[in-house]
């Protein structure tokens, strides 16, 4: 028999169970989708989750949630929203966490973790999330009172979504979702007015009258700001030329006169020339990565800066700035009223990116996958949404595939991550359940993640899955190619199983091609099929993706095949 | 080279691993510390960073810690401590 202090707590008149409040806090803060797996410590959430209006997504590896809830985010522009248990399902979640993390996307990750009385014991499946999750997270709560739970969520959900995005960790004891506090309403921030400086627009206005070579150089956080339309106002009102980074692509449509294509390691010649020349970089939510950037001190060498960003930090960080601007992007963008004439910069610019236009008319009967990709991209039309994992294909996607919002293009862009492609799938697909989703993946990649096509099964998500195996670790094989003295090391996955056989395993429909004349039928087929389904696309294993500037190297010093 | 970050605080969970964690990750040692309790909840760090090499600006770590929701003031001035070898 319990003594009284071993006893759960009893409920008292007007009390509900902490994780009762916690279903009510995510439904009061708008929640629909949550991509989770249950366990021990977050199974009263779970018991609670029943009979509510959110609607749970059961993956089949914790991993794939944060990643899912990370592309429903993009998407939506809601903060996503994981759910896990304590110890391995916590751990799981770190790099769907860390990914949101290094592209700034509002998420909100919930843990179970064990009662507070065994914390710091070793318990069973007890690991410290807070501590383990301090360095990739935006913000971090350890719910230690139910109580607490109405107002920290709604806390976890401001601050995940203002300002520069972000992941924000819950980690909930599983003494406090058992335990019972009374409901309550945590009062509604008061919206911060956004930081406008007249100033800076005067002396930024200045730069932009005086520029004779202007540049805008785009970032992901124009999408995270939803300042696309101002952006577009603005290069429809200037006609100044632009590049953008991997995750910017798309908040210029890539059709767009203006655009000259995307910048750095893997951009085209004629946007990294661009950049060479120009006089002033306006740089619009974008942190000069090393690979936008290359070498940073070769990087715009005769430009002047305008640096726009939501998050403070950014501003002169790796560049110095001779105006900066911290806030609101929207506002900044509107206010600017400088017209310069770069009617002749626009045209050099543009006969560049003409000269130096991507060929798809490569020899032989093998497939192309730059060809096969550009085909895939016109068919769909500018509705669809593509989710990438890691690797050449990637690259491939980015350089060849259209876009007209940033939305449609689902990219791993700082962290990188590998198995990014199906859960990403997965979350654009539930937040736009019309759209036409299309995961491109590399045989590498994908089976880092291939457990998903149970989910994709589980709920008849119908993804377009294209597989393009060149069955190696391309990339990597690139690498050690170019700067390894082809010591090819442990890129070698020729051992890889019958991908179709893998799909029609888990109830997906899939066939298998091999040569040029098969890609319009296959792509038909692909773009045809109601359901879910993968397109495995067997490629020369020798194929590379060019251009590539070599690491630290100035962006100008780009290596290129071509026949 | 060294500098020196005053922060005012709200010593809310993890509130010390975040802000001395971020100095550590940044790029930084951390010299010398004075944790100063303040009314009203709230405390106040002196701390002596280091960088760990030439090229970091302190002024972009003190933003960076500025972004912290724990954290209501960061104020930098340079040090005239001379770094230890």
């Amino acid at each position: 028999m319990l003594s009284p202090a071993q006893r759960p707590p009893e409920p008292q008149p007007e009390q509900v169970s902490g994780a009762r409040l916690v279903v009510e806090a995510l439904e009061r803060a708008g929640a629909e989708y949550i991509f989770g797996y249950p366990g021990g410590a977050i199974m009263p959430v779970y018991d609670a989750l029943t009979g509510s209006s959110l609607k749970h997504i059961l993956v089949r590896h914790e991993q794939a949630a944060a990643l899912a809830a990370d592309a429903y985010a993009r998407v939506t522009g809601k903060a996503g929203v994981c759910l896990a248990t304590s110890g391995p399902g916590a751990t799981n979640l770190i790099t769907g966490i860390a990914n949101a993390f290094m592209d700034s996307v509002p998420m909100v990750a919930i843990t179970g973790q064990v009662p507070t009385t065994l914390m710091g014991t070793d318990a069973f499946q007890e690991i410290d999330t807070f501590g383990l999750m301090m360095p990739i997270v935006k913000h971090s709560f350890l719910v230690r009172d139910p109580a607490n739970i109405p107002h920290v969520f709604a806390q976890a959900f401001r601050i995940a979504t203002s300002g520069r995005p972000g992941p924000v960790l819950i980690d909930l004891p599983k003494n406090v979702t058992n335990g019972f506090a009374p409901r309550c309403e945590p009062p509604s921030p008061q919206p911060q007015p956004p930081a406008f400086d007249g100033a800076a627009i005067a002396a930024a206005d200045a730069l932009i009258a005086a520029a004779s070579k202007p540049l805008l150089y785009v970032g992901g956080g124009v999408a995270m700001a939803g300042a696309e339309e101002a952006l577009r106002r603005f290069v429809a009102r200037t006609a100044i030329p632009s590049v953008a980074t991997l995750k910017g692509l798309g908040s210029i449509p890539t059709d767009d006169p203006t655009f000259i294509g995307m910048l750095g390691m893997h951009g085209s010649r004629a946007a990294n020339i661009a950049v060479e020349e120009c006089d002033l970089l306006i740089c619009i939510g974008a942190r000069f990565d090393d690979r936008a950037t290359g070498k940073l001190a070769s990087f715009a060498p005769n430009a002047k800066v305008i640096h726009l960003d939501a998050d403070p930090s950014e501003i002169g960080k790796l560049r110095r700035a001779e105006v900066g601007f911290a806030g609101d992007i929207v506002a900044a963008l509107d206010a600017f009223e400088a017209t310069p004439d770069v009617g002749g910069w626009l045209a050099h610019c543009q006969g560049r990116k003409r000269l130096w236009a991507p060929r798809y008319d490569a020899p032989g009967q093998g497939i192309y996958a730059p060809a096969l990709l550009k085909t895939l991209a016109d068919k769909a039309g500018d509705g669809a949404i593509f989710t990438c994992d890691v690797g050449l294909h990637q690259m491939w996607v980015a350089q060849h595939c259209r876009f007209s919002r940033p939305q449609a293009h689902l990219t791993s862009g700082g962290l990188g991550t590998m198995g990014y492609g199906v859960p990403a799938g997965i979350g654009a697909l539930l937040a736009e359940p019309d759209a036409t989703v299309i995961t491109v993946s590399g045989d590498g990649s994908f089976m880092m993640n291939v457990q998903e096509l149970a989910t994709l099964r589980r709920y008849r998500l119908p993804l377009k899955i294209v597989l393009i195996d060149n069955s190696q670790l391309g990339m990597v094989r690139q690498w050690q190619e170019l700067f390894f003295e082809e010591n090819f090391s442990e890129i070698d996955l020729s051992d890889n199983p019958d991908f179709s056989e893998v799909a029609h395993a888990f109830g997906i429909e899939a066939f298998t091609i091999d040569h040029r004349s098969q890609v319009a039928g296959a792509i038909d087929r692909l773009l045809g099929t109601s359901g879910p389904i993968l397109m495995h696309v067997r490629i020369d294993p020798r194929e590379n993706v060019w251009p590539l500037v070599p690491p630290n190297s100035p962006n100008v010093e780009m290596l290129e095949k071509r026949w | 080279m060294t500098a020196r970050l005053d922060v005012d605080f709200t010593p809310a969970e993890g509130a010390m691993l975040r802000i001395l964690g971020l100095i550590e990750r940044r790029g930084y040692r951390i010299r010398e510390l004075i944790l100063a309790e303040r009314p009203a909840h709230t405390s106040s760090l002196s701390i002596l960073i280091e960088a760990h090499d030439a090229g970091r600006q302190p002024d972009t770590v003190a933003r960076q810690l500025g972004n912290l929701f724990d954290v209501s003031s960061v104020t930098l001035s340079p040090s005239q401590q001379s770094a230890c070898p």
